[in-house]
C-alpha cells in the first residue's frame, strides 16, 4: 500500500474518506464483501444520500440543470453529486459509442477507493462509483437517464472506466 | 461452430439440474460476486445471490486457514426448507446451487465434482 501521509495530502482526504475507505478495506480482507456487494450497498446508500438531500434542502431543481440531451443532464448531476460528496478529484464524464457513455476517473484523484486509499489487499475491483452514480442520478433526475452496462469498474492504467448506457439517448 | 462461453455454462448447469433431482437453481459467479451464468427462478434476485455467495465462501476460506482447517473443499449450509452447495471453480469462479431437502447429498457431491471439473475446462 502506498504511503498513508502521502495519500491523504495528495488526495486531499477528509476525516469521512479516510474512515469510509478503510472501514470497507478491512471487511473485504476479511472477505465480507465484493464488487457485487458493494453495487449492491451502493445502491441503498444512493437512497439514503437523496433523502439526505432532500432533508437539507439542497436538491438540485430539475428544471435549471443545464443539458440538451441525457447525457449532459447526467454530466451535470454527477458534478453536482461530487461537489456535495467530493469522491473524486479529477474525472471525465463523456458519450461514448453505441449510446452509451463513459465514466473516466483518474484514479490517484479517487477519494474512496477502499483499495488505493483504504489500502484492501485483495483481488478484484471494490469500486462504489459506478452503482453510486447510477442510483443518485435516476434518483435526482426522478428517471431512469443511466443503466450501468459494466458490473463494476474497469482499471486501464491509472485510470478508472465504467459504461453506462444512456436512456432515451436515440 | 463452438457456442458461446454462455451457452456452455448453461448446458453444463443444465446437465447438473437434470442429473440431481432437487436442486432448484444454480449460478456461477465471479469471485468478486458478479454473476457469470445463472439458472434462478424468478423471484431469485441474481445480483443478491452472486455477492453472497461469493462472500460466504470467501469468510469460509479465511476462516479453514485462520483456523487450521485446510482448504475448503464445499460450504453446506442447511435450512429448514433446503440446503444452498456453494464451491469453488478453479481460482475465478464459484459455483451456487440452492438445493431442497429431500435431496441425496451423496450424488449432489458427486455430480457437484463433474460440474466443476466441466465449468474449469470451459472458463
Amino acid at each position: 500500500m502506498a504511503d498513508i501521509k502521502q495519500v491523504v495530502l495528495e488526495r486531499d482526504l477528509n476525516p469521512y474518506h479516510s474512515f469510509f475507505s478503510s472501514f470497507f478495506a478491512g471487511l473485504a480482507e476479511l472477505g465480507m464483501i465484493n464488487q457485487g456487494s458493494i453495487n449492491i450497498v451502493s445502491k441503498r446508500a444512493a437512497d439514503y444520500l437523496y433523502s439526505y438531500l432532500e432533508a437539507k434542502e439542497i436538491l438540485p431543481d430539475m428544471s435549471a440543470v443545464p443539458g440538451n440531451t441525457p447525457t449532459e443532464v447526467a454530466k451535470n448531476l454527477i458534478l453536482y453529486i461530487n461537489k456535495i460528496l467530493s469522491l473524486v478529484g479529477e474525472y471525465e464524464f463523456k458519450d461514448a459509442e453505441d449510446g452509451q457513455a463513459i465514466l473516466l476517473i483518474t484514479g490517484n484523484t479517487c477519494r474512496i477507493c477502499p483499495k488505493g486509499v483504504g489500502g484492501a489487499e485483495v483481488k478484484g475491483t471494490l469500486c462504489p462509483l459506478p452503482s453510486l452514480v447510477e442510483s443518485m442520478v435516476n434518483k435526482i433526475a426522478k428517471q431512469d437517464l443511466l443503466e450501468l452496462a459494466t458490473s463494476g469498474i474497469e482499471k486501464e492504467g491509472v485510470t478508472c472506466k465504467a459504461y453506462f448506457k444512456v436512456i432515451n439517448s436515440q | 461452430m463452438t457456442p458461446s462461453i454462455a451457452t456452455q455454462l448453461d448446458i453444463i448447469l443444465n446437465d447438473f439440474e437434470r442429473n440431481v433431482p432437487h436442486v432448484q437453481a444454480t449460478a456461477v459467479v465471479s469471485t468478486d460476486g458478479l454473476v457469470i451464468a445463472s439458472r434462478l427462478p424468478a423471484e431469485v434476485e441474481e445480483d443478491r445471490i452472486g455477492a453472497m455467495g461469493a462472500a460466504i465462501l470467501s469468510i469460509s476460506t479465511r476462516s479453514g486457514g485462520e483456523l487450521e482447517r485446510g482448504e475448503i473443499v464445499r460450504v453446506l449450509i442447511e435450512g429448514a426448507d433446503g440446503y444452498i452447495l456453494i464451491r469453488s471453480v478453479g481460482e475465478f469462479a464459484i459455483l451456487v446451487a440452492l438445493v431442497e431437502r429431500d435431496v441425496r447429498l451423496g450424488l449432489l457431491f458427486y455430480e457437484a465434482n463433474k460440474c466443476i471439473q466441466l465449468l474449469t475446462e470451459v472458463l
